[in-house]
């Protein structure tokens, strides 16, 4: 089972949740065998889930991709090169190509197009895979490299990395996604099972939380509930939405003041205050049911 | 001989020149001493990326001998002085007015950018 945790907007709760689903799934099932619970963080701009989860880190990886070298020595300067290139990242001025690495998307299009072939590939490093755990749950992380611009490759390699091309029945895969609903959250969605979409009752809140649940609804036709986050006061909007687009609300964290704190000092919430942990059973039990279910007929 | 002007409209010698370099939607090709001049859409201007790049390309392969505008990125400017392209700093006015001032060698040259990369996206 695969449960990608998106909200749209950023700050409402996604870690939060995430964390605390996977700590609570792993913990539930240690007795079992064969059982794995693991939690990935695809917020690969800016992971902190680790600093929830303090997992001991086993395993790194290298992300690489391959990077365009042009050896002037050998260019005649034809611009083969600057026609194909699709990102604009090459040009031809004063009878040298000039190479834009900022631009470049890495795809190889001026190194086959070159007549003499004077531009070669090297490689470079864009990010880093972490892989580890924390007691019973296994967690994994995406680093990407400061100076580059591209999230979607680090977490299109996590994915390949930790999750099998066939999942076991037994094992569950928590992914918290970055905010927004762009290719890092779409490239964390696919392959998913169900969208826990997190959010908090503002305006804010829900004009990005309809943003999210109109991609899955677009893009994925997975079945979706939502947990609102901060919940308390204004939950009447997202109540209403939820309603209209028949996705479930399972589960609500009020606006507190202590969990703000526990938060803050990075303390998962079925650690500060036990009674979270039924509250994250239910919740997946109540994701479990609905997979078992299967999608209700559009 | 033309230089390039970077236009928001397409009103003849009546166009506003605009301040934006790369993603403005017209470019004027014009002849500072007869006022000939073509105005052309910029293929630079919807570019996903690295429109500066591609609109300073484009100048180039029209092998234009000068380029007064308002603002100059970091990569057109780099583009622009490794094709070693006199590029005039437009302050105000109209383009007559402009082409007064640089017949007159009255503009200032760029000599590094003026605005951070992507300060033409609106």
């Amino acid at each position: 089972m695969i449960i990608t945790v998106a909200s749209g907007k950023g700050g409402t709760g996604k870690t939060t949740i995430a964390t605390n689903l996977a700590r609570t799934i792993a913990q539930a099932r240690k007795a079992e065998i064969e059982s794995t619970t693991w939690l990935i963080d695809c917020d690969v701009e800016a992971p902190n889930a680790a600093l929830f989860i303090h997992p001991t880190f086993k395993k790194e990886k290298k992300v690489e991709r391959l990077l365009p070298v042009i050896h002037h020595d050998q260019c005649a300067g034809h611009g083969v090169c600057v026609d194909v290139c699709e990102s604009n990242a090459l040009a031809i001025a004063g009878g040298k190509t000039l190479f834009f690495k900022e631009l470049c998307h890495a795809c190889g299009s001026c190194v086959l197009n070159c007549p003499e072939g004077a531009i070669r590939e090297t490689s470079e490093m864009i990010g880093l895979l972490q892989q580890g755990s924390s007691d019973s749950l296994r967690f994994a992380q995406g680093i990407l490299e400061i100076g580059f611009s591209s999230p979607t490759p680090i977490i299109r390699d996590l994915k390949k990395w930790i999750i099998p091309q066939e999942t076991q029945p037994n094992s569950t895969y928590i992914l918290d996604a970055s905010p927004g609903t762009a290719c890092p959250v779409v490239e964390s969605f696919r392959g998913a099972d169900f969208a826990l979409l997190v959010t908090e009752p503002t305006p804010f809140g829900l004009h990005d939380l309809k943003l999210v649940a109109e991609l899955i609804f677009k893009e994925f036709q997975i079945p979706s509930g939502i947990v609102i986050n901060k919940s308390g006061r204004g939950d009447e909007i997202i109540e209403q939405f939820a309603v209209e687009k028949d996705i479930p609300i399972l589960m609500r964290v009020p606006l507190s003041r202590d969990i703000a704190e526990a938060y803050a000092i990075g303390t998962l919430l079925v650690d500060a205050f036990p009674q979270y942990k039924a509250k994250f059973n239910g919740l997946h039990k109540k994701i479990s049911e609905i997979l078992q279910k299967g999608l209700p007929k559009q | 001989m033309q230089i390039a002007i970077p236009l928001s409209d397409n009103k003849g010698l009546e166009s506003s020149i605009s301040t934006v370099f790369a993603r403005c939607p017209f470019y004027m090709l014009i002849d500072p001493e007869t006022k000939v001049f073509t105005i052309e859409e910029n293929p630079a201007q919807n570019a996903s990326g690295g429109a500066g790049v591609k609109a300073s390309q484009w100048m180039i392969d029209k092998e234009v001998a000068a380029v007064i505008c308002g603002n100059l990125g970091p990569k057109a400017h780099d583009v622009l002085s490794a094709a070693k392209m006199p590029t005039y700093k437009f302050q105000s006015g109209s383009i007559e007015e402009t082409l007064t001032a640089y017949n007159e060698n009255k503009l200032t040259s760029f000599f590094e950018p003026n605005v951070d990369a992507h300060a033409g996206i609106q």
